[in-house]
């Protein structure tokens, strides 16, 4: 016995197993599935298929004439960058911020990181309020400002800065507690080195706060676009069906949208397979450009 | 002590599958031990000797204005047979149609449903997981036998009945009757057309109001459904054109929609609106007219109750603005030639049906579900296939409800609603693509075109 029972490894594997039995289950094989799926005739949900489509690829090819694949294509990477500006970039400055001030420091941590908690769903019904046409918040506060007329803030043009908006501010706060931590774990003596030298405080977010964080900026920017792949429930909740004139849908909701509501089960196995293949794309991509840097 | 513990533990869990393993093995109730003697429901059907458990789904749930008239009915029955109900009941959607098929895709459908009989049950049809009425009679032969045939829908996969109706629908336009004070424009009546509605709409829309409350980028189907039918007739309504050639009708009504967008009688944000911000509109008198189901009765009289859960709470003065009539009409469809008819009813599975021990049970459901007795009390304002309608006790009922009974008393036919038959992506084009039409960006006959290629591929 003695020391050997610390080199079999049986153990661990036996342990490992159940877990990845339940990634099999519920994710590759439905995963394969859908694959399978998206080449079949499916006019129902819950029905099994009727057959290969004819030609068996037949639903790629629409893909590439749908104008609407397009639409959702382009609003995802505006998405992308809107998570990457607005979400990991204005988290930088509210970290950085916070980081500099003694007092209240959890109080703002509290505060901004409190959207989280609240369901997506929520949100959207929270929102659908401020930017109700009639009656709603915002336009109710311009109306008492001397506006005339009332603004349909989902309405064509407006309609996708109204969605990206709440999807923007919703996570903001997480990734302000990532890049807070980071700062956190920064050495105080080099702050106080660089003060000694007689760096002003930008001097010191710009030589030693920003350089630092590089590693926890990267990671927040992989998790920003990955995560944007998968922003569904806030936009579906504000504007189902892509609303207006089909100009708000995203690779997500557009998938959702033909499976769930035209019944067109194979058509969104086929989305489904594209919007996995972006990810895994975009991931490659993302992981090239963000690389972390070894100090 | 430890030994102790692991031994309680043991036995504990012993014990527990045990208890487990005496649960019947469909996971429900255990009903050992309650045996009756044979019981007879109302219809004086027999019922099993030995209580059973059904499984039963309907949509009979939620803000469903029978959900408590279902679940009164179940009790009663139950009591009086000894059988209990596992009611699975939820509200009618696509996530309840959804569950539903995918249960008889996978051998877990319920003994009885509450179900539509049109395009949505092909599939358990198609399956031969349902028993036709005719097959049920030759056993039983007074199943169902207080209703008019006549008036019980045929499958569209075979032709034979199925489904057992108890409340049917009707679609008709509601009316703000403040907004039309405001307006100077009387309440529509039997003989109201196309033009002298345009005519209203004009005179509402100069009193600075909306004429028309429809969110037409999310639910078009009611306007969907009449403009087409104002280009048919009752007779050949519920019939898919067989190319865009037969589609005359399809694309004047898209047109017709188009115009009166165009001339500005639906709300500024109809494309972006959702269907409940409209009927906001409506409810809130700042829009005239609404064409919607009989089951937006129930959501008006909501509308006016402080509290939507309590009757009691009514404001029976604010109910009296709003009254139901029929809908505009056009060229050889009369304003009271209405959309509506019995598009429900309760199947009984083969399951069920191929089970010895619930066999009769399921039929003895039915048989109370649709009694002359309970009929009524489900209907109310809507149709009905009994043979023999009791009298109404109008006092049961409110005031927008007793105008809906007068509203449906001067109903010249019901049509049932094609879209009911054309379902699926083949809808995507005129439905969802609605907002495409009106403002031309998609031409009316391709949009048609489009859909009607898409549905004839999947027959």
């Amino acid at each position: 016995m003695g020391a050997s029972i610390y080199k079999n490894k049986k153990p661990a594997i036996i342990f490992l197993i159940p877990a990845f039995l339940f990634m099999i289950v519920y994710l590759y094989y439905p995963f394969l599935q859908n694959i399978w799926n998206s080449f079949q005739n499916i006019r129902q949900l819950g029905s099994s298929g009727e057959g290969f489509l004819n030609p068996w690829y037949s639903n790629y090819v629409e893909m590439f004439h749908d104008e609407v694949v397009w639409i959702s294509l382009k609003n995802t990477l505006i998405m992308m960058l809107v998570t990457l500006v607005g979400q990991v970039g204005i988290a930088i400055v509210l970290a950085l911020m916070v980081d500099n001030i003694t007092h209240g420091k959890h109080f703002f941590k509290t505060v901004y990181f409190f959207p989280i908690v609240i369901s997506a769903t929520a949100l959207g019904l929270l929102f659908n309020l401020i930017f109700l046409y009639d009656k709603g918040m915002l336009n109710q506060i311009l109306e008492k400002l001397g506006k005339v007329g009332l603004t349909d803030w989902k309405g064509e043009g407006i309609a996708l800065f109204t969605m990206m908006l709440p999807v923007m501010w919703q996570y903001v706060g997480f990734y302000f507690v990532i890049l807070i931590t980071g700062l956190n774990n920064i050495s105080d003596e080099l702050y106080e080195a660089a003060r000694i030298d007689g760096a002003s405080t930008f001097q010191k977010v710009r030589y030693i706060s920003i350089p630092l964080l590089h590693n926890v900026i990267c990671t927040c920017s992989v998790l920003a676009v990955t995560g944007a792949l998968k922003v569904f429930d806030l936009p579906w909740t504000m504007f189902p069906k892509g609303m207006p004139l089909k100009s708000t849908f995203l690779t997500g909701t557009y998938m959702y949208y033909h499976t769930m509501e035209t019944k067109n089960v194979d058509y969104g196995s086929a989305l489904a397979v594209l919007i996995v293949v972006l990810g895994i794309v975009l991931a490659k991509v993302v992981n090239a450009i963000f690389k972390e840097k070894d100090y | 002590m430890k030994r102790f513990i692991a031994a309680m533990l043991a036995g504990t869990m012993i014990f527990s599958l045990a208890a487990c393993g005496s649960q019947p093995s469909d996971g429900g109730v255990e009903t050992t031990g309650t045996k009756t003697e044979s019981t007879t429901s109302s219809e004086g059907t027999t019922a099993t000797a030995k209580p059973v458990e059904l499984n039963v789904t309907t949509t009979f749930a939620g803000e469903d204005g029978n959900a408590q008239n279902f679940k009164n009915a179940v009790k009663a029955w139950c009591d009086e047979t000894g059988n209990t109900v596992a009611d699975t009941s939820a509200t009618s959607d696509e996530t309840f149609k959804t569950r539903v098929t995918t249960d008889f895709e996978t051998g877990s459908e319920p003994d009885v449903l509450f179900f539509f009989n049109g395009a949505d049950a092909n599939s358990f049809i198609k399956a031969d997981k349902v028993v036709s009425i005719d097959e049920i009679r030759a056993e039983y032969p007074d199943y169902a036998s207080n209703m008019n045939d006549n008036l019980i829908a045929d499958s569209l996969v075979d032709g034979k009945k199925y489904a057992v109706p108890v409340n049917g629908f009707w679609e008709a336009m509601f009316v703000n009757k403040e907004v039309l004070d405001a307006a100077g424009v009387e309440v529509p009546g039997a003989d109201y057309t196309m033009d002298m509605f345009k005519e209203d709409c004009q005179k509402i829309k100069d009193a600075g109001y909306t004429p028309i409350a429809a969110a037409l980028g999310n639910i078009p189907h009611y306007w969907w459904e009449y403009a087409i039918f104002n280009h048919d007739t009752p007779e050949n309504h519920v019939q898919v054109p067989a190319g865009i050639e037969d589609a005359a009708s399809w694309v004047d009504g898209m047109l017709d929609i188009k115009e009166l967008y165009e001339l500005g009688y639906f709300p500024d944000n109809t494309l972006s609106a959702t269907d409940d911000e409209t009927f906001a509109m409506f409810v809130d008198s700042k829009a005239a007219f609404l064409i919607d189901g009989s089951w937006k009765v129930g959501g008006i009289v909501n509308a006016c109750q402080s509290d939507p859960e309590d009757a009691s709470t009514l404001d029976a003065d604010k109910l009296a603005n709003f009254t139901v009539t029929y809908v505009p009409g056009n060229g050889d469809r009369k304003a009271t030639d209405l959309i509506g008819g019995l598009s429900m009813g309760y199947y009984i599975t083969r399951k069920a049906w191929e089970d010895p021990n619930k066999r009769a049970a399921a039929v003895d459901f039915v048989s109370y579900m649709t009694s002359d007795e309970l009929v009524p009390v489900f209907a109310q304002h809507t149709a009905s296939a009994l043979k023999n309608a009791p009298a109404v006790d109008e006092s049961q009922f409110n005031a927008l409800q007793i105008e809906a009974m007068d509203m449906m008393s001067g109903v010249t036919s019901l049509t049932g609603a094609v879209q009911d038959i054309f379902m699926g992506d083949c809808r995507v084009t005129t439905f969802d693509g609605m907002p495409e039409i009106v403002t031309g960006k998609l031409d009316a006959a391709e949009a048609v075109e489009e859909g009607l290629k898409l549905y004839h591929a999947q027959q």
